[in-house]
């Protein structure tokens, strides 16, 4: 039997690791401050259904258990940070909620000299990557060191050992446009869809594709979903700084940038007032701090 | 969960493991710009250096010096990291901003 009380930090670590191994999202809830100052460090974790952990406080343990679905299942007003929750006889103690996803994973369709520097890219982000390619001379593990899992796979059902996730990103680079039309088809039709698709190609191969998978009957709606040409538009041409390109593009759509140099975004020099004596201000956000 | 999160449980496990405490350090809520938001975290572990990083420069030193008073006392406690003192310091961190940090220890358990 487990103890009734909260976890504490090492049996947390160790519920975390264990939850990501298994591929499911947790939620875990730490108190910072409590009435009661010893009940501060405590923690209370949610993987699936399960509640690991009390509050010992039936009050506490259901508003945290609602804070970590809600903030699980996405819902936008319950982002990871402080929060407060309600205790029996009217007290609040403030938690902070984490949520938890599995590491997400590159799909690399192709193994060719793109996929070398996307593979080593893909592993420094921190995601799990799979290279997938027909030709076991280039589907190899010395080719791509860094990489969890190297696959020669059929081109016609790629994903058939190996099946996609919401936290999936796929890229097709395979050695034929094709191929790569083919493998598209493939991951258009997976469910779940996975969350980044990005396929390359010069604009004239992109229309042809987008042109032949409407006429089979795909939506223009899915078909947007379809990052192609792969990348942001950095002007790369070499493997190496193409691959520079769609990790880019990865890491903005995780974090939510606009692509556009900072120095345009900030326009600092432009907002530096110069007139004498006056003095630049730096200006804070209100963010989360309360 | 990232590479850093993952290695900095795993160290977390691995100092229970070898009977060493050590004392996590997570960023708890940003206000301005600061080089790291909500959710990073470091691990420091006296015997093994530290894990992860919650922004670098002499902010982190101030949590450092945090994570060995906190091993002394055994308390949890929040420390308030301002970044925004003097943008031209030279020894400074290149970002401004306030950190909320929680730093708590953590003793080895019996299993």
């Amino acid at each position: 039997m487990p103890k009734p009380g909260p976890l504490s930090l090492a049996q947390t670590a160790a519920h975390l690791l264990s939850a990501m191994e298994a591929g499911e999202k947790a939620a875990v809830m730490a108190v910072i401050s409590h009435p009661d100052p010893t009940r501060v460090g405590g923690r209370v974790l949610l993987r699936g259904e399960e509640r690991l952990g009390s509050f010992q406080d039936p009050m506490a343990d259901a508003a945290a258990m609602e804070l970590a679905r809600a903030g699980l299942t996405g819902d936008p007003k319950v982002l990871q940070g402080l929060h407060t929750l309600p205790l029996a006889g009217g007290n609040e103690a403030t938690v902070y909620l984490e949520l938890h996803h599995p590491p997400a994973e590159m799909v690399i369709v192709g193994a060719g000299h793109l996929a070398q520097p996307l593979c080593t890219l893909g592993a420094l982000l921190g995601l799990r990557v799979r290279v997938l390619d027909d030709r076991p001379d280039f589907a190899t593990r010395e080719r791509f060191p860094e990489a969890h899992e190297v696959r020669e796979v059929d081109f016609s059902d790629p994903f058939a050992d190996g099946k996609l996730h919401p936290w999936s990103h796929v890229l097709l680079v395979t050695r034929g446009h094709r191929y790569d039309f083919e493998c598209l088809r493939k991951v258009l039709q997976h469910e779940p869809l996975p969350g980044y698709v990005g396929m390359i190609g010069s604009r004239r191969r992109v229309r042809a594709t987008f042109d032949a998978l409407l006429q089979e009957g795909f939506s223009r709606d899915l078909l947007s979903h379809v990052r192609a040409p792969i990348g942001l538009d950095i002007g790369g041409e070499t493997p190496a700084e193409i691959a520079v390109s769609v990790a880019a593009e990865i890491v903005l759509l995780w974090r939510g940038g606009s692509g556009h140099p900072l120095k345009d975004a900030e326009k600092v020099l432009d907002r530096l007032s110069t007139g004498p004596g006056e003095q630049p201000r730096d200006t804070l956000d209100e963010q989360d701090i309360p | 969960m990232t590479n850093e999160d993952s290695d900095i449980y795993q160290g977390i496990l691995d100092a229970q493991r070898a009977n060493r405490p050590c004392v996590l350090a997570t960023v708890v809520a940003t206000r301005g710009s600061t080089p790291r938001k909500n959710g990073a975290k470091m691990l420091v572990d006296p015997a093994q250096g530290l894990i992860g990083t919650v922004g670098g420069g002499c902010g982190e030193a101030e949590v450092i010096t945090a994570a060995e008073r906190t091993l002394e006392t055994g308390k949890p406690q929040m420390v308030r990291v301002d970044l925004t003192d003097d943008p031209l310091a030279w020894t400074g961190s290149v970002c401004g901003g306030i950190l909320e940090v929680f730093v708590e220890p953590i003793y080895p358990e019996s299993p």
